[in-house]
């Protein structure tokens, strides 16, 4: 068991999301660094959807109440366990009553939200197939809320005695994707795509967005270039996905993240591809970001490279959870 | 101190999920060795490789004179690292007094990453191979002086 010690503002349960509920108007909720979270479950022998805890304010502190093996994955935070220094992308030990404290995002490859997964995941009840937090419709993950000082949360299998003390080298370090120092995501044309002027979209593609404070898990609002449409376009609300790309009037595209409702009506420039909304989703406020063409079969491959770096990530832990005592330190 | 059967599927198993092409095992008594068949690991015979062949693995520890020296070596093939891939700063220098189980490198290998750890208290006297460098099984990694 754990106690948040900290005002845990955002702070959140989520799994890898609950798919299949669009047509009932349930948006998919889910982690924003999906990769952090399978890689960090993976590192304890968990299933890589079970739930774990995402933070993405700082700093963040809960204390153990048993011994409890933990990962943490996502933004390096300069973690400490008591006054210990933890490696991130890592999988660690806790003795009762030691505190895990996390700061601010460190480091050149600064990313927005760390990740703290738990033996057999965080144990909250399914709710329609998915443990992670439905923010808009207040059910799901803890309480339906976003975690507060004095919760108190459980792991599924508490007790469980895995070999920790290693990690993984960081996707973000393993799978690079940037364009001239910025993180780069690939997207795929949108429906409307053609109805922009086509100074517009090569302007998209050429250019750099920043990521305005106006962002969080619903969606992440860019300023550039306004965008322009060659005539104005009103569409009748359609279903929208997380990493759909949506121009309002303003020509400031927003992206549609994890939380987001699951329809809208303003034209789709183009979607940031599956594979990529990791990155974005640890893309930090007052960033900037390039944007990559790609097409269907692209986009198809850049899902098989991310799902073989988990299935290696699968077999090297594996093998490490099986590996005789004395092969490694 | 032979092999049972089980123990080297299971050390057959470890090596297939590497890119691991050739391993030897040198026991007292017995050398096993495993080989790639096509897609499958499997025990060679004797002579399929010389028994004097050399076998690249530096030594644990050399010796040397002046005061006594621990020499942490490698457990396993890998990348040494001087630092975590996220940060800049090594884990060690050259005079660092570190604690017994304090991490002093990574080893990288494929995804993962392990870490190189001393053995006990003592001072960092040298990082013997450099940072991104592929080492062998029981390469030597640090000297430490040991309190």
């Amino acid at each position: 068991m754990i106690e948040i010690l900290s005002n845990a503002a955002l702070a959140t349960v989520q799994d890898l999301g609950r798919l299949g509920s669009l047509r009932f108007g349930v948006g998919t909720a889910g982690a924003m660094d999906d990769l952090a979270l399978a890689a960090g479950n993976l590192l304890l022998g968990n299933e890589p959807g079970a739930a774990g805890i995402e933070i993405p304010v700082f700093p963040f502190k809960v204390r153990f109440g048993g011994d409890c093996v933990f990962a943490l994955t996502g933004a390096d935070c300069g973690a400490k366990l008591d006054m210990a220094p933890l490696l991130p992308w890592w999988s660690h030990r806790a003795r009762a009553g030691q505190v895990l404290t996390l700061g601010l995002p460190q480091g050149a490859q600064r990313a927005s939200r760390a990740v703290l997964c738990l033996p057999g995941g965080v144990d909250v009840p399914q709710v329609l197939g998915s443990r992670s937090t439905q923010m808009r419709g207040a059910f799901g993950g803890h309480e339906g809320r976003a975690l507060r000082k004095g919760d108190v949360l459980r792991a599924a299998d508490p007790g469980r005695a895995c070999r920790t003390g290693f990690g993984l080298v960081p996707p973000a370090i393993a799978m690079p994707l940037e364009i001239d120092g910025l993180v780069a995501l690939r997207v795929l044309p949108g429906a409307e795509y053609l109805g922009f002027e086509a100074a517009s979209r090569a302007a998209f593609w050429a250019g750099e967005w920043r990521i305005t404070a106006q962002s969080d898990r619903y969606g992440y609002r860019l300023s550039g270039a306004a965008l322009r449409p060659v005539a104005p376009m009103e569409l009748r609300s359609h279903g929208i996905v997380p990493g759909v790309i949506q121009v309002p009037h303003s020509g400031q595209p927003i992206i549609q993240m994890r939380d987001a409702q699951p329809s809208g009506g303003y034209p789709k420039f183009g979607t940031v591809i599956e594979a990529d909304l990791w990155r974005l989703g640890q893309a930090p406020i007052g960033s900037r970001i390039r944007f990559v063409e790609v097409n269907w079969d692209e986009a198809v491959a850049a899902l098989e490279q991310k799902q073989a770096w988990l299935a290696k990530v699968a077999r090297m832990v594996a093998l490490q959870h099986s590996a005789p005592m004395g092969v490694t330190a | 101190m032979k092999k049972a059967p089980h123990e080297l599927r299971e050390i057959a198993g470890w090596m297939a999920a590497t890119d691991i092409g050739f391993l030897e095992l040198r026991m007292p008594g017995a050398t096993v060795r495993l080989g790639r068949r096509g897609g499958e690991v499997v025990a060679l015979d004797d002579g399929q490789r010389n028994d004097e062949a050399p076998v690249a693995h530096p030594p644990g520890a050399t010796k040397r004179s002046g005061p006594p020296i621990d020499t942490v070596s490698s457990a396993s093939v890998g990348v040494f690292l001087h630092a975590h891939p996220c940060a800049t700063a090594p884990f060690v220098r050259p005079g660092a007094r570190v604690q017994g189980g304090q991490t002093l490198g990574l080893l990288r290998i494929g995804v993962l990453l392990l870490p190189v750890t001393a053995s006990r208290g003592g001072t960092v006297a040298e990082v013997r191979v450099e940072d991104g460098a592929t080492v062998g099984y029981g390469a030597a990694l640090v000297d430490l002086h040991p309190l």
